[in-house]
């Protein structure tokens, strides 16, 4: 690709993926405090499942990060 | 007035032959459940329903994240990204999963997290609107004018699920708990509350 005032369009994507990543691991830590909030407000016998599901969900969106960083 | 008769609690073999009573923290109904608390319960506050939208409510969305699913492998075939360097196809394909695991989560916890329960006290609506917003309302058992409920429709019908509309005199004046299993189970649960607050005022008791 023809970079355009010296800069690659390829660099360019890859800081606007690697900003839309980290928004999401902001957005998936927002989702382990919620659950954490939600579970003193509502027991129902399902709060271990749901915060360690909340947990993967965060270190998935870590390592799409760091591969995002590694690969790009 | 002292108490002559008080209905003594259901022993557990009684609760787990109640119609409707369950373990399964997933349920959409249940009848006496056995470990719900809420942020506001008193101590001798007793949870008398819990109630959540039908799963079968639930079937859209979950047909709409098998798809997300499946549409990197089956637009695979088209070449869609061919014009990406392969790096980039891969970490775009990373970023769907992303998006399409964010919509499962966020479509399951406002299920799960939208609950209406009926306590021997009053009715409490907790709403999760979404992963930033939630609302919780009250109103006493005493304070229900009005409890109406309505099921149409062919899936409503098959499926028995409906919509229950509380009137009440206090500061919500209205509380609907939506597409909800047995609405006429959960009247009639109500009505006989309502009774038993009536006879605990004429009685004076607290209780």
């Amino acid at each position: 690709m023809i970079p355009i005032l010296g800069i690659s369009i390829w660099a360019v994507a890859k800081g606007f993926i690697l900003v839309a990543f980290f928004l999401y691991i902001i957005f998936s830590f927002v989702v382990v405090r919620q659950i954490q909030l939600m579970t003193e407000t509502l027991e129902v016998g399902f709060e271990t499942q749901l915060k360690i599901l909340s947990y993967l969900h965060l270190a998935f969106a870590i390592l799409v990060f760091l591969a995002a960083l590694i690969v790009l | 007035m002292p108490d002559i008769f008080i209905n003594p609690p259901p022993s557990p073999k009684e609760k787990h032959r109640a119609s409707g009573h369950s373990h399964n923290p997933l349920t959409a109904y249940c009848y006496l459940p056995d470990k719900v608390n809420f942020e506001t319960r008193e101590s001798e506050e007793k949870v008398v329903l819990l109630l959540r939208q039908h799963p079968i409510t639930l079937v859209p969305k979950a047909l709409m994240a098998v798809l997300m699913i499946l549409a990197p492998s089956i637009l695979s075939v088209f070449p869609i990204l061919s014009f990406l360097p392969a790096n980039f196809q891969l970490i775009v394909v990373l970023g769907w999963y992303l998006i399409t695991t964010a919509l499962i989560l966020e479509n399951f916890l406002t299920w799960f997290y939208n609950v209406y329960l009926v306590t021997d006290e009053r009715i409490v609506d907790i709403d999760f609107y979404n992963l930033i917003y939630k609302e919780v309302s009250d109103a006493n058992i005493d304070k229900i004018q009005d409890v109406t409920y309505k099921m149409g429709g062919v899936v409503r019908t098959v499926f028995n699920y409906g919509d229950i509309l509380i009137q009440t005199a206090s500061e919500v004046p209205n509380f609907e708990f939506l597409a909800v299993p047995r609405p006429d189970k959960v009247a009639t649960v109500l009505q006989d509350l309502r009774i038993e607050e009536e006879q605990e005022k004429l009685e004076g008791r607290l209780r």
